[in-house]
Order: C-alpha cells, then sequence, then structure tokens
C-alpha cells in the first residue's frame, strides 16, 4: 500500500512540473492538454496491463509494443499507412460523436460506410466527367446516401420512438444484403469483366481519384498496392474534425443538438424543433460516416468490394467514446486506434504475437476512460473544478 | 518499475502532441518514395543454398480454419520439415491490410511469399511485380498474365463438386441430396456447390438437390457459422434428404457434425477441402468421402520447384478429387467404385466437361 | 406486450410456414414442410431466446445489456475450452455460466457502482469479449490442438432418456419425437430445452414473485423502490449477473450443445438479434419469445426458399426478418414500453 503510494506521489511531483513546462512552451496547446491527461493515462494503463497479458502467454511484451510503434512510426511508409488508416476511422468517430451529442447512439456507421462506398463507386465508374466536378459528386454522392441510411432511424426515432440503437443494427443488416445483391447477385453494379472473379464493382474513372498530398506523386500506382502516400482524404479528415468542433460551439444549430443531447424537454421549452434536429443530426452522423466510405473508394480502394472496409463503424464507437465525443479527441483517438491497428502486421511478424492482443488493449482503454474514477484513484489525480460530464445516452428511453 | 514507468510516460507524453501536430500539417510527414527499385528489395542472392524463407499471408481468417489457410499452412510446415525453410504467417485482419501484409515479408528477406484466397489476387500481382526476386505463390488465384516470379495454384473445384454429386446421386437411397455452402460471393465455394448439383445430375436426371449458400449475412460471418450450417442439414434431413455435402469452412463443418448426431437414420456427409475424416473427427462414421482440393500438396510442390530451380511463373493446377471411402469402403459398391474412376479420369482428360461457368453469373 | 402485436406475430409465422409450403415441389409432403419449419424455427430461436431473456432480467432491473453477444461469446469459448481441457460436460456448463456471470458483473461494476454509461459499458464488454476469446482461443486451444470428443459431451434426450431420475422427465419427450410431424419439434437437446423452461419460470419469477416485484420496482421507480427499504444497488448487481449466467448458458449452447468446436466470433452477431427480439417483444418473455421465433421462422423461410430452387436472392430473402422489426420497431403494429428508469445510473439522494 506503501509502496504504491510512494510511486503515485512520485508520480505526481514529476508529472506537475512536466506538465507546467509543457504547458509554458505550447502556449495555445495548454487549454488541451489537461482534457486529454485521464485519457492518456488510460491508455498507459491499458498498454501496461496488455503487456502483462502477452508476458503471461510466453511472449516478450517489449518486443511486441517495439514492433507496434515501427510498424506505424518506425518509417515514413509506416506513417503513411497509419495517417492512411486514421481517415475513416475520424470520420465515423465523428460521426458517432455527433449523435452522441445529440443524445442518440448510432451503431449504424457500419451501415452507413458501406453505402458511402456503393455510391461514390457507382457515381465514380458510371459517369465521365472533368475531375473538377467529378471527384466532388463521388464524394457527394457517398455523403448523399450515408444521409439518407442515417437519417432513416432519426425520422422513425422522432416520430415514432423506435429506438435508433435497434433501428440502426437492422439497417447494417439491410446494407449488407443491399451490397451483396448489388455486387454480387445482378449485373446492376458488379464488374462485367470476364475475368473477374470477386464481388466488386468496376475500377472508377482516374477523373474521380482523390489525389496524393504532394502534387506529383500518383496516389498509388494501383488499387492493390501498400499504402505508401497519404492521400488528401487525411487533410479532409482534419478539415471535417474543425468543422465539426465549429459547428458544435460556434452554430445556433450545434446549440441545439447540445441542448437537445443534454435535457429534450428543456430543448422543446427553449422552443427548438426537437424531432426536426434529432432527424437532421442523425442524417449528418450518417453523412460523415458515408463520406468516409466514399474517401475510401476514391482515395484507397478505387471501387467498392464485398467484404472491404468491414468494421470501421464498430470501431468508430470505440473512437468517438475515448475521444469524449470531443471532435479534437476524436481525431487523436482515431490516430492512436489506427496506429494500433497499422502497427500489428509488424507486432505479429515481429513478436509472434496474435493480433487480437490489439482489441483486448482497446477494450482496456476504454474501460478507463469510461470510468475515469478508476484512473484518477489510481494516479491520484484530483478533479479540478466542475469537470464536464456529458450525457452520452439515455437508454432505451424517449 | 517506478523508474521505467515515469520513461514511458514521459516519452509518451512528447509523442502525443507531436502526432497531433504531425495530423494537422499532413505535408511534411509525407514519406519520401520508397525507392520503386533496389532499395527495398531483399539483399540476398544466394541465400537459397542456406534457408528458406518462406511467409504466408492469410485472407482474412485464421490459420486453423481447418479449411483453405490451414491446408495452405501444411504444406508450408511440411517444407519446414522436409526442406529446413524458416516460416511464418501472418493473419490478415482487414482486407486493406493485404498489400501491407505481404509486403511484412518483402522487406524482409523473405524468398517465397505465398498468399491464400482468391481476393488477395490483384496485391499479389502488384507485389510480384514490385518484388522481382521474390517467389509468390498464389493460393486460388488465376493468373491472366505471366509473371515469371508467381504461380498461381489454382484447382477445378467443380470437377471435385462434381465427383461428389455423382457419389452422393449413387449412393442416395431416398433420392434426395443436399448441400450446405459457405457464400457463392467466394468463386470455389460457388464451383464445388455447383459442380455437385451438375454431377449429381448427369449421374441421376431425377435426384432431388436442395442446395443452400450462408449468403445472407457479411462475407466475415458466412464461414464461421457452424450453429447455420448444422440447422441447415438438420432441415434438410427432415426431408428426407441422406447425403449431405458440407462446404464452406466451419460453417460446412456444422453440417457434418449434424449428419454425424443422425447416424442412426442411415444418412451420409460428404467433406471438403481436405479428407475431412482427420478433421472433424466427430463425423467420422458418417463420412462418406472428401470433395479435396490438395492445397498442401500444390503448396509443397510449388516450394519444392523454387528451391530445385525448377519455378515457373503462370497458372499451376493443383489436384482435386475424392478422399477415401474410410468406414464406408465396404459399402460402396465397387461398380460405383469403378465409375467414379472413370468419371474422374473423363473429367481430367477433359472428355466430361462439367461446364460451370468459373465464378456466379 | 400488446395482443395486437403477439397476433401480428403470428401471423407472420404462419403466413412465412404456408410461404414455405406452397413453394414447396410436389414430390414433399406439406405436412413434412411444415414440421421442417418449425424445427428451423426453434432452432434457430434458442440462442436467441437465451440471449433475450439475459437482457430481460438486466433491462427489468433498469440497467441496459447490449453486450448479450460479448457475454455469449465469452461463454462460448469458456466453455468449450474448461470441457476440452477436462473433458467433463458439466464443469464445462458451469464455466460457461460463471463466465457469463463474471462479464456481467463487469456490466454491474461499471454502469452501477461507477456509473458508468450502461450503452458505454456494454460496448466496451463486446470488444473486451472479441479480443479476449480471439486471443486466447489462439494461445490454448489452436496451439494445443485439444478437441471436444463429443460422443460424451453432447447428450441426446435419448441417453438422457435412459438416466436415471432425469429420465424421468425425458422419456415423454422421446417417445414424442418419435411421432412423425411433430416430431423434429420434439426432437432437442437438454438446453434447447432449458430455454423453453426459462421463458416460463422467467414470466413466473418477474410477475409473480417479491423478487420479480422488486425487480420491476427498481427498474421502474428507483427511488421509490429505495424509500420502502428495497436496496436498489443490490437488486440490480443481483439482476444483470443473473442474465449473465443465462447468457452463459447461451453460449455453452454453442459450443457444447450444439456443435463442438470454438470459432472466433462464433456467434455471428446473435445477441445483436436476441436483443432486438427482446425489445421487439415489449420487454415480457412470452412477447421476447415470440420474437425471437419469428426471427427464426423468417430464418426458416429463407433457407428453405433456397432449398425449393426459388430464384429469389437469397441475399434479398435474408433481409426479411430485418426489415420487419424496424417496421414492428417503428410502432406500427402497438407499441412497447421500456422500463421507465433504464439507462439511468442510480444516484442515492
Amino acid at each position: 500500500m506503501t509502496k504504491r503510494r510512494e510511486i503515485a506521489d512520485g508520480m505526481k511531483t514529476r508529472i506537475a512540473p512536466l506538465l507546467a513546462s509543457v504547458q509554458a512552451r505550447l502556449g495555445p496547446l495548454a487549454g488541451m492538454l489537461r482534457p486529454i491527461l485521464v485519457p492518456f493515462l488510460a491508455v498507459v494503463s491499458a498498454l501496461m496491463i496488455g503487456a502483462i497479458v502477452i508476458a503471461i502467454s510466453g511472449r516478450n511484451p517489449l518486443l511486441a509494443y517495439a514492433g507496434l510503434i515501427d510498424g506505424s512510426w518506425g518509417s515514413g511508409r509506416a506513417i503513411a499507412g497509419t495517417l492512411v488508416r486514421m481517415t475513416p476511422y475520424v470520420f465515423g468517430g465523428l460521426a458517432v460523436a455527433l449523435a452522441f451529442r445529440a443524445g442518440l447512439f448510432n451503431i449504424g456507421g457500419e451501415g452507413q460506410l458501406l453505402l458511402g462506398t456503393l455510391a461514390g463507386a457507382w457515381v465514380g465508374y458510371q459517369l465521365a466527367l472533368p475531375a473538377v466536378i467529378h471527384l466532388p459528386l463521388a464524394l457527394l454522392a457517398g455523403v448523399l446516401a450515408g444521409f439518407i441510411w442515417g437519417g432513416i432511424p432519426g425520422f422513425l426515432k422522432s416520430r415514432t420512438g423506435a429506438h435508433e440503437v435497434i433501428t440502426t443494427i437492422m439497417l447494417n443488416y439491410l446494407a449488407i444484403g443491399l451490397a451483396g445483391w448489388l455486387l454480387n447477385d445482378n449485373r446492376l453494379m458488379k464488374d462485367p469483366s470476364p475475368t473477374n472473379v470477386i464481388a466488386r464493382t468496376p475500377l472508377i474513372a482516374e477523373s474521380a481519384h482523390l489525389p496524393a498530398l504532394i502534387p506529383g506523386q500518383d496516389a498509388y500506382p494501383s488499387a492493390s498496392a501498400a499504402p505508401e502516400i497519404v492521400h488528401w482524404g487525411v487533410v479532409l479528415a482534419v478539415l471535417a474534425t474543425i468543422a465539426a468542433s465549429f459547428f458544435l460551439w460556434r452554430t445556433v444549430w450545434g446549440f441545439e443538438v447540445r441542448t437537445v443531447g443534454a435535457n429534450p424537454s428543456a430543448g422543446r421549452y427553449a422552443g427548438i424543433n426537437v424531432p426536426r434536429v434529432i432527424t437532421l443530426i442523425m442524417g449528418v452522423s450518417g453523412a460523415l460516416a458515408g463520406l468516409g466510405g466514399a474517401i475510401q473508394v476514391t482515395a484507397v480502394n478505387y471501387r467498392a468490394i464485398l467484404g472491404f472496409n468491414v468494421g470501421y463503424g464498430f470501431d468508430a464507437i470505440a473512437i468517438a467514446l475515448l475521444g469524449k465525443n470531443n471532435p479534437f479527441g476524436v481525431l487523436l483517438a482515431a490516430l492512436l486506434f489506427a496506429s494500433l491497428r497499422s502497427g500489428s502486421t509488424r507486432m505479429q511478424s515481429l513478436s509472434g504475437v496474435n493480433a487480437d492482443i490489439i482489441a483486448v488493449i482497446q477494450a482496456l482503454i476504454l474501460i478507463f476512460v469510461a470510468a475515469d474514477q478508476l484512473v484518477r484513484w489510481l494516479y491520484r489525480i484530483r478533479a479540478r473544478g466542475l469537470e464536464e460530464r456529458t450525457t452520452l445516452t439515455r437508454g432505451w428511453g424517449r | 518499475m517506478q523508474k521505467r514507468l515515469f520513461t514511458l510516460f514521459l516519452l509518451l507524453a512528447l509523442l502525443v502532441p507531436a502526432l497531433a501536430a504531425c495530423g494537422g500539417e499532413a505535408a511534411p510527414t509525407a514519406p519520401p518514395q520508397t525507392g520503386g527499385g533496389g532499395q527495398a528489395q531483399p539483399t540476398q542472392g544466394g541465400a537459397t543454398e542456406e534457408k528458406l524463407k518462406i511467409g504466408l499471408v492469410t485472407d482474412v481468417g485464421r490459420l486453423n480454419d481447418k479449411s483453405f489457410n490451414e491446408s495452405s499452412w501444411n504444406g508450408v510446415l511440411r517444407a519446414r520439415d522436409e526442406l529446413g525453410a524458416q516460416v511464418d504467417a501472418i493473419e490478415t485482419q482487414d482486407p486493406n491490410d493485404y498489400a501491407k501484409n505481404i509486403d511484412e515479408f518483402a522487406t524482409q528477406g523473405y524468398d517465397i511469399i505465398v498468399t491464400v484466397g482468391f481476393a488477395l489476387g490483384e496485391a499479389t500481382i502488384e507485389a510480384a511485380k514490385k518484388y522481382p526476386d521474390i517467389k509468390f505463390i498464389g493460393v486460388d488465384q488465376f493468373q491472366e498474365e505471366e509473371i515469371p516470379n508467381l504461380a498461381g495454384l489454382i484447382f477445378e473445384e467443380d470437377k471435385a463438386g462434381y465427383l461428389a454429386g455423382a457419389l452422393a446421386a449413387y449412393m442416395t437411397k431416398t433420392g434426395k441430396i443436399g448441400a450446405v455452402l459457405g457464400t457463392d460471393v467466394v468463386p470455389p465455394v460457388w464451383r464445388f456447390g455447383e459442380g455437385y448439383r451438375v454431377g449429381a445430375l448427369a449421374t441421376k436426371p431425377d435426384v432431388e438437390i436442395s442446395l443452400v449458400y450462408h449468403s445472407d449475412v457479411g462475407l466475415d460471418k458466412a464461414f464461421t457459422d457452424p450453429e447455420w450450417g448444422k440447422l441447415q442439414a438438420n432441415s434438410m434431413m427432415d426431408k428426407d434428404v441422406d447425403v449431405i455435402f458440407g462446404a464452406g469452412g466451419i460453417t460446412g463443418n456444422g453440417a457434418l457434425l449434424a449428419v454425424a448426431e443422425r447416424k442412426d437414420t442411415g444418412v451420409m456427409a460428404i467433406g471438403v477441402d481436405t479428407d475431412q475424416y482427420y478433421t472433424v473427427t466427430e463425423a467420422q462414421s458418417v463420412l462418406l468421402s472428401s470433395a479435396i482440393k490438395r492445397l498442401d500438396e500444390g503448396v509443397f510442390d510449388l516450394i519444392k520447384a523454387v528451391q530445385d530451380g525448377t519455378f515457373k511463373g503462370g497458372n499451376f493446377v493443383g489436384k482435386v478429387g475424392l478422399a477415401p471411402f474410410h468406414e464406408f469402403e465396404d459399402d460402396v459398391p465397387e461398380d460405383v467404385k469403378q465409375k467414379l474412376t472413370e468419371l474422374e479420369q473423363k473429367l481430367l482428360s477433359g472428355e466430361v466437361k462439367t461446364n460451370v461457368s468459373p465464378v456466379k453469373p | 406486450m400488446t395482443r395486437g402485436r403477439f397476433l401480428f406475430i403470428l401471423a407472420v409465422i404462419v403466413v412465412l410456414i404456408g410461404a414455405a409450403m406452397y413453394l414447396s415441389p410436389s414430390t414433399l409432403e406439406n405436412e413434412t414442410v411444415a414440421a421442417s419449419m418449425l424445427a428451423t424455427t426453434l432452432g434457430v430461436a434458442t440462442p436467441l431466446t437465451l440471449g433475450m431473456l439475459a437482457g430481460l432480467f438486466c433491462e427489468r432491473s433498469g440497467v441496459v445489456n447490449i453486450a448479450i453477444e460479448g457475454m455469449m461469446l465469452t461463454a462460448a469459448f469458456v466453455g468449450y475450452t474448461v470441457g476440452a481441457y477436462t473433458q467433463s460436460l458439466i464443469l464445462g456448463l458451469l464455466a460457461a455460466m460463471a463466465s457469463g456471470g463474471m462479464m456481467a458483473l463487469l456490466h454491474a461494476w461499471l454502469s452501477v457502482t461507477f456509473k458508468v454509461d450502461q450503452i458505454i459499458s456494454g460496448t466496451v464488454i463486446n470488444i473486451l469479449a472479441f479480443g479476449l476469446t480471439g486471443y486466447f482461443n489462439d494461445l490454448l486451444l489452436r496451439r494445443r490442438d485439444v478437441d471436444i470428443q463429443s460422443a460424451g459431451l453432447t447428450p441426446t434426450i435419448e441417453s438422457l432418456a435412459d438416466r436415471p431420475v432425469i429420465g424421468f422427465f425425458f422419456k415423454p419427450i422421446d417417445a414424442l419425437s418419435d411421432v412423425s410431424v411433430i416430431g423434429p419439434i420434439f426432437n432437442q437437446k437438454p438446453i434447447a430445452w432449458m430455454a423453453i423452461i426459462l421463458v416460463f419460470v422467467t414470466h413466473y419469477v418477474l410477475f409473480y414473485t417479491t423478487w420479480g416485484l422488486r425487480t420491476r420496482a427498481v427498474g421502474e421507480h428507483p427511488h421509490a423502490a429505495d424509500t420502502v427499504g428495497i436496496n436498489v444497488f443490490k437488486m440490480r448487481y443481483a439482476n444483470v449477473v443473473i442474465g449473465g449466467l443465462i447468457a452463459g448458458l447461451g453460449g455453452a449452447y454453442f459450443t457444447l450443445e450444439s456443435t463442438p468446436q470454438f470459432e472466433p466470433l462464433l456467434t455471428s452477431g446473435r445477441g445483436f438479434i436476441a436483443l432486438a427480439a427482446l425489445i421487439f417483444g415489449g420487454w415480457t418473455p412470452f412477447g421476447g419469445w415470440a420474437a425471437a421465433l419469428l426471427f427464426g421462422a423468417a430464418s426458416a423461410f429463407q433457407s428453405n426458399a433456397q432449398q425449393f430452387g426459388v430464384p429469389i436472392s437469397a441475399h434479398i430473402i435474408g433481409m426479411i426478418p430485418y426489415l420487419l422489426t424496424i417496421i414492428v420497431v417503428a410502432g406500427v403494429v402497438g407499441r412497447a414500453f421500456p422500463p421507465a428508469a433504464i439507462g439511468q445510473p442510480y444516484q442515492k439522494e
């Protein structure tokens, strides 16, 4: 007991000046640092427990983590891979976070993203337009598809009270069925080339490609090469983060969303059209996920392929929670999750640790973030002032 | 402990804001193009004389899927045991990582990279062009154009399915046979299933066939749902189907287990990919045979060809056929055995055609 | 659960079975098709029913449970692993239930004690379950190559009918399972039977015992319950854990009774469908069971249509149950009301 206290005290005395110096140096970033302290300690704790699990199973945790870091940040190419992986995470995470801000739980990111890829791919291969119009149109198609797929549960929630958790799960299954039907069972969207054996659309036109960040480099030599170059989607992700943040705190709209999230009846008394806000914010949430899907198509896969980009919608939930529903928090969380996922290949080949450990670490991070009292108690951090405690969901209630 | 903890903390503390900055101004972090040629290539010319290094990249799924990943891996393991190769595997978790996972082995000086599954086809071709000194083996990947360092190991599953269908038609007492299959999105599964249908009808035109694909769920679940496979097989047996072909990873294995539970009623099962007498031991007493594709043998032969210096690019057609009858050796009539042997020869020589399209039309 | 919704579900099931009979080839007797449809319906419904009941205890006490999937998956893995290592069915079953209970305990600890948002706590458990089962499957089952020799481990009704004491119960069932038309319905295994029995038991416990009254009170008006001396925390903990034990039974169904093998993600999202069935059925045991049966019937129709060679895409027919759920949850056919205090952590005043 005393030993732990010693460690804790030691850490406290060291952390405080460290924080102060970092704050002093980074100036404007200082405000950002305090809110990320707990999530940050959560990550550290989760990694330590993960190390123990790896050690118990007879592997070398240091080697595993070295592989993890090397595989995600060890080379220019690794960093590119991580940033490319981060992009759909950011869009998915923002989608879930915005819905959470209105007190809604969008588990439908998976289906919204899938429809975004289908719509983006369709515009990409079906139309022949100059790039200036074609690319934005393809992305817009993804946005629109996501908006509809997300708007349906929003509409049902606001009109009939059908809980969005159930309807979004069901819409995920419907999206999967629809994609299977379009890509495999009929000729509506399936790649008609005689040698094609895969359930996928034709390649999109070059005019719909999202270009590489550095001009002159082709984003990818072809659809299946390893990602080595950062595409503009990363910038779009950062822009979307800024836009989401601006939307939430600088617009009337954002105020309405936050009010409805905090207390719908108060919102009603304040004259906010609550059903409209719910429908639209779910639509916007879906649109973000759909845009993420369209970017995957126009920048990474160059076509929609059945079975690709699966699981991002679910990872997005964890990312939104880790980012505490703050757009910039989501960005950091997406970066972290992308690093973990992207480094897991090197980790596997270097240390032989099964990649499933990543999911364990992610779950532990979430536990520590969600139950932040646990972290505060563990590291003896006192809550300063009024910590904002966001209402995330309200169960099945109306 | 305290010190290490603190160091780790410090390291990460410095890292996080740095990373945040990276996210903001992505331009400077964009990596320099990793040289397309010399720099990325492994630097061991005569390494083949020493220890062969073989890496296997799975499709989304596990090495121990009792199906194609496992069978291919067994071929690699045989190379370890017989040729003294050093072997390693990466399990793919996300299809977007195919190319990356192949690159992982390519940049670490592996001599041979085996990629398993038709879905990795394009990524493997790209990698083969990028790393001309490494030999690639693409399992279930048809090669349109010949790349000297890439061999596509392909199988005519429709022929194996055809033989299984013929066997089922010969052996059924009720005149009703069935098949529980993974999803028709995956071409080899489609070829097994349709070959089975054609083979059965060619043998006995009046046989009734129930074919079910697990296409109602996502690709990620189609092959890992034994519960579903079992329910399908039970549903068929309720309708007097007495021979069931289970083809679709763990899902198909569920069908074999269901048949095993009703062995008293005289039902029989046919397995897939490997001789499932050894992989699904619970179903031994009902397992008539298996429609096999010798993935392990094909992979091993190609690896051996690399060592012997006889490796060639292009397509390499692996062996397909029926597994031994094991406990049904005495139950299968001699004339049926003979007919099946003839049929197999006719199929291989091209005298009998299955007319199954390589992919669902 | 309104009567209207019950009738709606009944009508849909009848229509689906009728449609299957209509589509079947002339060589098959209608009775056979109906019996087979019913058997598949019950088969699909079994894990859904157990999952639904797991969620029911939890949610009736005021705790949302979207972690049914994770609890079942964990139990499926632990049950199989313990069963395989000890070669004992009963130890495997107990371990499965215990592991489901442990996951539920974590859920209760996070959501009741730490007042973490209950949906988040559920999400955490799901992710944790995916990771842990995948990781330890690799470590404990794959590397060691152990297998359950199923012969002794998956008992059939017949084998149970021969055993002392419990044979008394299973003998009549065994006899019924030989009857021609309804035979397949009765030809079920112990956990499948337990699922049905549990529906009745749960109904009784929830609506005719003090425990049930307290559970519902805690889920509807925790403050009022507190003032009359009910310990809200204890009731919630207990009900969440009971739910976990039932989810554990559901997990055991997969790997110890149905198909004796474990594969990561083998529950295939059934926990989420079970959750939908719970809400669909208006938080009542019989309503939820009816909803599970509806899912079963839709799934049975989908596979039978394929077997009969109906030329409609399996992808399209496969959407039927999900579409139905959306329509029903949207309140088109009768409304359902969740427990009033669900989702709100209780704060003593």
